[in-house]
């Protein structure tokens, strides 16, 4: 049997997808909530950078879109919403793309409505924590033994966790947001530093799960051989990245923006390395190859 | 809609020379990088050397060929995002290609490998039980290829009445999980026994 490589390799544009949107929407509701706390100057600013983590987002939905062998026929995917995952994830995503690109544009209007503004982004962040959920459940076919587990929609909720504090932190420093320098920076890398050790324990459990599985090919071990290396991998960029925010966050020292950025890049590579994992592990109970 | 129909394999009765699966590709047009029906060569067993130095053994082979079982509760029809993959005439579950979107998860969740996507085409595919043969009254091109007649094809009723109802044998899983539309007749090496566990699939690298 071989390894699950090029399984992921084939899926490649969904590891991305899975990487990116589940934390980007985190993110976009960690900034709206540090939003809705504000008036004035410091609100018209992170309204603005609002598109960093909508832009994310929408990175991993477009990759995933390029995996589809006839998007002509998208259209369809909204007639199974209630009875397909993969279409409540598709339907899921499709609402909160188009409630925040909506209401991003919405702020350039001559006389936009902050009531309405205020109403939408609520609707907006409610919106991005159902998508968040709808990717968790979205893989989880009854016949794919190894993807069917509860260890799949927690770790993928716990990678958000992990990814989308991050993200929120380099988009609203960007934005000058001086709460993201100080106290906020801080509770949001110490947060994710949190998600990001009971992450690492959820997958550990998972690797003794995929050691009692095997079908008729072979074994879900053999399939992703490097898992337990994969998983340190994971670990320590993820570490890396959340130290590279974190030190001069909590050393009350300067943060620049291009390291806020780069530590939002790292933790990204490390769930990279854990979503490329999940695609590998992909084995039915009877025969796959 | 009518009755359901599937197929019957006899692994008592097949010697694995695979005419089913080249009608098959040759009927579908197929290229080597795909197949819908597919002969999967099993072996178990093996050789023992005893205390008196005689050696022993209890190897066995067997074939199981497979296409799509056209399942009562088909795992690729539950994921399917688009309704693409339906249930039609004769019970027969087949790709709707102008609904397909190509996301391949049928082929993910099938525990049977049926469905294939076809990258180049955009969309996926898989056995339909020749519905358009059987339509005109004919049997699908593997049944009328096979030339022990090892494969049958007809309303599942009659052919669980005639064979028995069992569908279970190593490589498939467990059948109470999409409940295929397949009777199996075991090979004389299964009857009576498990063999699960103590068999693999010897073509690996021939499976597509």
């Amino acid at each position: 049997m071989s390894t699950g490589f090029a399984t992921a390799l084939g899926e490649i544009t969904l590891v991305l997808f899975t990487t990116l949107a589940p934390s980007g929407a985190l993110a976009f509701v960690l900034m709206g909530a540090a939003l809705l706390r504000e008036q004035g100057e410091a609100r018209v600013r992170i309204n603005r950078f609002l598109i960093v983590p909508i832009f994310v987002s929408l990175i991993g939905l477009v990759a995933s879109a390029t995996h589809l062998g006839n998007p002509d026929n998208a259209l369809y995917v909204f007639t199974q919403v209630g009875h397909s995952p993969l279409s409540n994830e598709v339907f899921a995503a499709v609402v909160f793309m188009g409630l925040a690109g909506v209401y991003w544009l919405y702020q350039f209007a001559d006389r936009a409505n902050s009531r309405v503004q205020r109403a939408w982004l609520v609707v907006a962040m409610v919106s991005a924590v159902a998508f968040v959920a709808a990717v968790a459940f979205a893989y989880a076919g009854r016949t794919i033994v190894t993807w069917n587990t509860p260890f799949v929609p927690v770790a993928l909720c716990l990678n958000a966790l992990v990814g989308g504090p991050v993200l929120a932190v380099a988009g609203l420093h960007a934005a000058n947001w001086e709460p993201a320098a100080r106290g906020f920076g801080r509770t949001m890398v110490a947060a994710s530093g949190v998600a990001l050790a009971v992450n690492v324990a959820v997958y550990a459990v998972q690797g003794m799960d995929l050691a009692r599985m095997a079908n008729a090919v072979g074994s879900a071990a053999a399939l992703v051989p490097q898992y337990p290396a994969m998983v340190v991998l994971f670990a320590a960029l993820c570490a890396v990245g959340l130290a590279m925010a974190g030190v001069p966050l909590f050393r009350r020292a300067e943060l620049s923006r291009r390291r806020a950025a780069a530590a939002a890049a790292l933790v990204y590579a490390g769930i990279f390395v854990m979503r490329f994992a999940f695609y590998m592990m992909h084995m039915t109970s009877g025969i796959s190859l | 809609m009518g009755d359901q129909y599937g197929f019957h394999f006899d692994a008592k009765l097949c010697t694995g020379c695979k005419t089913c699966m080249l009608a098959c590709k040759d009927y579908c047009n197929l290229d080597s990088a795909s197949a819908y029906r597919q002969v999967y060569e099993m072996q178990g067993g093996g050789w023992t050397v005893l205390p008196d130095g005689t050696l022993q053994q209890d190897c066995f082979a067997y074939y199981v060929s497979l296409a799509c079982n056209h399942c009562a509760r088909p795992a690729c029809m539950e994921v399917c995002p688009t309704g693409a993959m339906h249930r039609g005439n004769f019970g027969l579950v087949s790709v709707d290609e102008r609904r397909c979107i190509g996301c391949g998860y049928c082929a993910l969740s099938c525990p049977y490998h049926a469905p294939k996507v076809d990258r180049l085409a955009g969309h996926s595919a898989k056995c339909d039980g020749c519905a358009a043969r059987v339509r005109e009254g004919k049997a699908p091109i593997c049944v009328e290829a096979c030339p022990v007649r090892a494969l049958d094809f007809g309303p599942m009723a009659e052919l669980r009445k005639r064979h028995g109802a069992c569908a279970d044998l190593p490589p498939l899983p467990a059948s109470g999980e999409t409940d295929p539309n397949l009777a199996v007749t075991l090979p004389a090496c299964a009857e009576g026994r498990d063999v699960a566990g103590r068999v693999s699939i010897a073509n690996l690298r021939e499976i597509v």
